[in-house]
C-alpha cells in the first residue's frame, strides 16, 4: 500500500480529471485536487502545496510547458515536482521534457491501475 | 605587227609585173608576237601564204601557212607559243635590183627548195615577198592568157570568204564544191571522203542538169586502192583531159566504171588533213601523221576538158582551204564536244548543288523547327530548366529561369552556377552537382527565394548527360565506359504540394491528439470498471465492457501508429542518433515482449553479436518489439520465436553496397509463414497477409510501415522471407559505428 499523498491535476478536460482523480484513488487512495488551465493550477499548487503536479502539456491559453516554467520560477511552487500528462508521444519530445527539469513523463491513455503506481517510481517515492 | 615601206623604183622589174607575183603588204610580226595572233592574221588573208619575223624591219624568220598549221597540230600549248618558236632562220633574201625577170627567180626557188622570196633593197628593209603560186600563176597568165592573176586572186578570194561564212564543215564543202563548178564551168565537182577501211563516199556534189547525182554513193575499195591513196596523200595531183587516152593509164574497168557516170575528164587534187584534233591524252606528244582525208573533183561529162594550170592551182588551193577547215571544224567540234561535257557536267553539278541546298534548307528548316519547338515547350513548362557542362557552366536555360529567379538565360548563359546561385546556396547544391558529374542521378528538396522575395520549396533532380568516350580518354579506362559531359537540371516548385502535405499532417496530427483525449478518458473509464470495484456487473454486462475494453485498446493503437507513421513521414522525427550495444537492445526487447509471450505461450531465444551501431536507441526499440510482437501473435503455442543480430558486411544481400558494414538484426518465428507475392507488400500501410489479422490478432496494419520507415530512416533496410508453414524471418539492418566494437559474451 502507497504512503497518502496528494496530488494537483492540471487539465483542461474535465473528464481526464475524472478519470485520473479516481484511478489514484482506487489504486493508492491517494487525494486529488484539480484545475482546468495553467493559472488556476498554479494558484492551487501555491495555495495547496500538493506532493506533486500531473501536468497536461496541451491546453489553451498557457500550455503545460510555460506553466512549468512559471512553478519552476515561483519559489512556493519551485519545489513542487511535476511529471507531464501528454498525449505527445514523440521519444525526442520526452528527452526535451527532461532535461527541462520535470521528473517524468507519462504517455496517454495511461494505465489506471498502476498510475499512482507509475508517479511514485518516477519520484522515487518510497511504496 | 610591223610596218614597212614598199618602194617599186627598188626593184628592177616593171612595177605591174613586180605586184603579180609578189605580196607587197606581207605579213610581218615581231618574233615575239603570239602565234594565236599570226594564225588570225594568216586567216584573214587567205592571199598571204607566209609570215615573217623582223627585227629592227630586217626579215628574221619565215613561216609558210603549212608550217603555222603544223605546229598548231603539233602543239597542244601553242596558243602560249610566239611566233620566233616556228619561223625558218636563216631567210634566204634577194635584193630588188636583182629582180628583173622572173626565169631567175624560179630557178632560185628551185634550187633552195623555197616556195616564198622576201625581197629587200640595198638597205636590208623589206620590199615585199614573191611567192611561187604567184609565180606559178603569173607564167601561167602567161602561157594561157587566161584571167589574169589579180582577177584570179579575187575569185580565189571570193570563195574562200564565202567558204569561211561558214563554221559547219558540211555547209563549207557544200559552198567549195557549188562555188568551183561555177567557176570552173564543170559539169560535176564533188568531195569524196576516203573512210577507214578505205572505201568512200561522195559527201558533198555540184551536178549540172543532166547529168546524174552521184551524192551520198558509196565506193568499194577497189575504186580507190590504197596505193593510189598513198600517192595522192603525198600530194600527187591528177588532171586527166580524156579518161580514155591509154596516157591517162587508167584500167579499163575503171574506165567502164566511172562512164557509167558519163564523166569523160576529170581533175582530182588530195585533200590532206594534217593530224588529229586534241584527244583526252593531255601531255602526250602524238606524232603528226599526213593523211588523205578525200578528193575534190571535177568532173567533165559534156566534152573533153583540158585542165589549165589556173584550174589546178585553184583546186589545189581550195583543197589547202578545206584542210585547214577541216582542222577548224575538227577543232570546234572537239570544243564544241567539250563544251556540251563541260555545260554537261556543271549542269549536273549545279542540279546536284542545288539539291544540297534544297537538302540543308530542309535541314535548316528542320532544325529551327525542332529549335523552335523545343524552346516552345522548355519556355512554357512550369519548370527550371537547365543543362550544365563539366565545368558547372550553363549552356543552357530556360525562359522559366527569369520569369522566376530574374536571370535571363542569355544574361547566365556560360557563367558558373556558383557565381549565378550564390555562394550559400552553392554550397548546399554542391555535393549534388559533384554527384551528377560523377555520373549519379540525384533529387533533393530544396528552399529557392524568388524574384519577388517569396521563399518557395522546390524538387531538384540531376540527370548526368554521358556520351561514349572517345578512344584517346578511354585509355585506362573500362571498355565502353561513358563519359559524363555535364548533367540535365530539373526544378519543380513543390511548394503548393508542400503547403498540402502541411495541412494534412497538422489535420492528422490535431485529429489524432484530440481522438486521444477522450479515448484516454473511455479507456481509463473502463479499466476502471473492468477491476469491480466501482460495482459488479452482471455477465453479459462484464462480456460487452471486456469488448469495450479490447477495443478501446485496439483503437489507442490504432491512433498511436497513425501518429507515428505521420510524424516520420512528415519529416518531424529526429533521429537521435548514438552508439548503441545490439546485445542490450536484444535484451530489453526480450525483456518487454516477455510477459506478451507467456501468454500466447511462446518461448523467446536471443542470440547477439555484441556490436556497436549507429541508431537512436527508443526507435531501435520500438522496431524490435513490434517486429518480435508479430512473431510472437502470429506463433502457434508452443512454439519457439528467435530474436539475433549480427554483423554482415556491405556487400552482403540487401544491404546497401555504400554502407561499409552493417549489424543484421533478424526476429525469426515458426508461424504460418507468408505467402511469397506478398513478402513485398507487407511492408505497404494496411497490406496485411489475411485482412482479418486485424480484428483476429489486433494488429493496426501499420507497424510494418512504421518498421520499415524507421529503418530507413537509419540509412538501412528491411525486408522479410518466408516458408509456408515453416514460418517468417524478418531481417534488417543498420550501419555499425566506427567505434570499436565491444567483447563477445555468450549467446543465452
Amino acid at each position: 500500500m502507497l504512503p497518502p499523498r496528494r496530488i494537483l491535476i492540471v487539465d483542461d478536460e474535465e473528464s481526464i480529471q475524472k478519470v485520473v482523480r479516481l484511478s489514484l484513488k482506487m489504486e493508492a487512495s491517494w487525494e486529488s485536487m484539480t484545475a482546468s488551465s495553467g493559472v488556476e493550477g498554479i494558484y492551487q499548487a501555491e495555495i495547496g502545496q500538493p506532493d506533486a503536479i500531473l501536468l497536461d502539456v496541451m491546453m489553451p491559453d498557457m500550455d503545460g510547458v510555460e506553466t512549468f516554467s512559471a512553478l519552476q520560477s515561483n519559489p512556493k511552487t519551485k519545489a513542487i515536482p511535476v511529471i507531464l500528462l501528454t498525449a505527445k508521444t514523440q521519444a525526442a519530445e520526452k528527452r526535451l521534457f527532461q532535461q527541462m527539469g520535470v521528473f517524468g513523463v507519462i504517455t496517454k491513455p495511461f494505465k489506471p491501475l498502476t498510475l499512482a503506481s507509475t508517479i511514485s517510481q518516477l519520484l522515487s517515492w518510497p511504496s | 605587227m610591223s610596218s614597212i615601206s614598199t618602194v617599186d623604183k627598188s626593184v628592177a622589174m616593171p612595177a605591174s609585173l613586180w605586184r603579180v607575183i609578189s605580196d607587197t603588204e606581207p605579213l610581218v610580226f615581231a618574233g615575239q608576237t603570239r602565234l594565236a595572233t599570226a594564225i588570225a592574221q594568216l586567216r584573214d588573208r587567205p592571199t598571204a601564204g607566209c609570215v615573217l619575223s623582223v627585227y629592227r624591219q630586217k626579215v628574221v624568220g619565215i613561216a609558210t601557212r603549212q608550217d603555222l598549221m603544223v605546229a598548231l597540230a603539233q602543239n597542244p600549248d601553242w596558243a602560249s607559243m610566239q611566233l620566233s618558236e616556228v619561223v625558218s632562220r636563216p631567210v634566204i633574201t634577194v635584193t630588188g635590183s636583182a629582180v628583173r625577170e622572173i626565169a631567175p627567180i624560179v630557178d632560185l626557188l628551185e634550187r633552195h627548195q623555197i616556195s616564198y622570196l622576201p625581197v629587200v633593197n640595198e638597205c636590208n628593209q623589206l620590199l615585199g615577198v614573191i611567192d611561187r603560186p604567184r609565180l606559178l600563176r603569173a607564167l601561167q597568165a602567161e602561157e594561157n592568157n587566161l584571167p589574169d592573176p589579180a582577177r584570179r586572186a579575187r575569185l580565189f578570194s571570193d570563195i574562200t570568204l564565202k567558204i569561211r561564212q561558214s563554221l559547219q564543215l558540211k555547209e563549207i564543202l557544200q559552198t567549195t564544191v557549188d562555188e568551183v563548178q561555177q567557176l570552173l564551168e564543170a559539169d560535176r565537182v564533188l568531195i569524196y571522203q576516203v573512210l577507214p577501211d578505205s572505201t568512200g563516199k561522195v559527201i558533198s556534189e555540184a551536178v549540172a542538169s543532166p547529168f546524174p547525182s552521184i551524192l551520198e554513193m558509196s565506193f568499194p575499195e577497189e575504186v580507190f586502192p590504197e596505193e593510189y591513196q598513198t600517192l595522192y596523200a603525198e600530194g600527187r595531183v591528177r588532171a586527166v583531159a580524156d579518161v580514155r587516152d591509154p596516157k591517162a593509164n587508167l584500167s579499163d574497168c575503171l574506165v567502164e566504171f566511172i562512164e557509167q557516170w558519163c564523166i569523160k575528164s576529170k581533175l582530182i587534187v588530195p585533200i590532206v588533213h594534217l593530224g588529229e584534233p586534241p584527244t583526252e591524252a593531255v601531255g602526250e606528244t602524238v606524232p603528226v601523221r599526213q593523211h588523205l582525208w578525200g578528193l575534190l573533183i571535177a568532173h567533165q561529162c559534156s566534152r573533153l576538158r583540158e585542165w589549165s594550170a589556173f584550174e589546178l592551182d585553184l583546186m589545189q588551193q581550195l583543197a589547202s582551204q578545206i584542210s585547214l577547215a577541216l582542222s577548224q571544224g575538227y577543232l570546234m567540234e572537239y570544243l564544241e564536244e567539250r563544251v556540251k561535257l563541260r555545260t554537261a557536267e556543271l549542269t549536273e553539278a549545279n542540279r546536284f548543288l542545288q539539291q544540297e541546298i534544297c537538302d540543308r534548307q530542309q535541314v535548316d528548316n528542320a532544325l529551327r523547327q525542332s529549335e523552335s519547338q523545343l524552346r516552345l515547350m522548355t519556355n512554357n513548362l512550369p519548370v527550371l530548366i537547365a543543362y550544365v557542362d563539366r565545368q558547372q557552366r550553363y549552356q543552357f536555360n530556360n525562359q522559366i529561369y527569369e520569369d522566376w529567379l530574374g536571370f535571363s538565360p542569355t544574361e547566365i548563359h556560360q557563367r558558373k552556377m556558383q557565381q549565378v546561385m550564390g555562394e550559400a546556396d552553392y554550397q548546399r547544391m554542391r555535393p549534388y552537382i559533384e554527384a551528377a558529374l560523377a555520373g549519379e542521378q540525384v533529387s533533393y528538396e530544396s528552399e529557392l527565394t524568388f524574384k519577388d522575395g517569396r521563399d518557395r520549396s522546390v524538387s531538384v533532380t540531376y540527370i548526368p548527360h554521358r556520351e561514349a568516350a572517345d578512344d584517346s580518354k578511354r585509355a585506362g579506362r573500362k571498355r565502353g565506359a561513358d563519359e559524363v559531359k555535364g548533367f540535365f537540371a530539373l526544378t519543380t516548385d513543390i511548394s503548393d504540394r508542400k503547403a498540402i502535405e502541411r495541412m494534412k499532417d497538422e489535420f492528422i496530427a490535431v485529429v489524432s491528439h484530440e481522438l486521444r483525449t477522450p479515448l484516454t478518458s473511455i479507456h481509463t473509464s473502463l479499466k476502471l470498471l473492468a477491476t469491480g470495484l466501482l460495482g459488479d456487473l452482471q455477465a453479459e454486462g462484464q462480456e460487452m465492457l471486456t469488448v469495450a475494453d479490447e477495443n478501446t485498446d485496439r483503437l489507442v493503437r490504432l491512433v498511436n501508429n497513425v501518429l507515428d507513421l505521420q510524424r516520420i513521414e512528415s519529416g518531424e522525427v529526429t533521429i537521435d542518433a548514438c552508439d548503441c550495444d545490439t546485445r542490450e537492445l536484444i535484451e530489453q526487447a526480450a525483456e518487454m515482449l516477455q510477459g506478451m509471450a507467456q501468454q500466447h505461450d511462446i518461448k523467446i531465444t536471443t542470440q547477439a553479436e555484441p556490436l556497436l551501431i549507429r541508431a537512436d536507441p527508443d526507435y531501435m526499440m520500438q522496431t524490435l518489439t513490434n517486429l518480435l510482437g508479430n512473431a510472437i501473435k502470429f506463433s502457434a503455442p508452443g512454439k519457439k520465436v528467435h530474436l539475433s543480430v549480427e554483423s554482415v558486411a556491405g556487400s552482403a544481400s540487401k544491404v546497401s553496397a555504400k554502407a561499409p558494414s552493417a549489424a543484421l538484426f533478424c526476429v525469426r518465428d515458426e508461424g504460418q509463414g507468408i505467402p511469397a507475392d506478398k513478402l513485398h507488400s507487407i511492408f505497404e500501410r494496411f497490406q496485411q497477409v489475411d485482412s482479418s489479422d486485424s480484428r483476429k490478432k489486433g494488429g493496426t496494419g501499420l507497424g510494418l510501415t512504421i518498421c520499415r520507415k524507421i529503418v530507413e530512416q537509419h540509412g538501412g533496410k528491411v525486408w522479410a522471407e518466408s516458408q509456408l508453414g515453416q514460418g517468417s524471418q524478418f531481417y534488417f539492418t543498420v550501419p555499425l559505428s566506427t567505434v570499436v566494437s565491444l567483447p563477445v559474451v555468450r549467446a543465452h
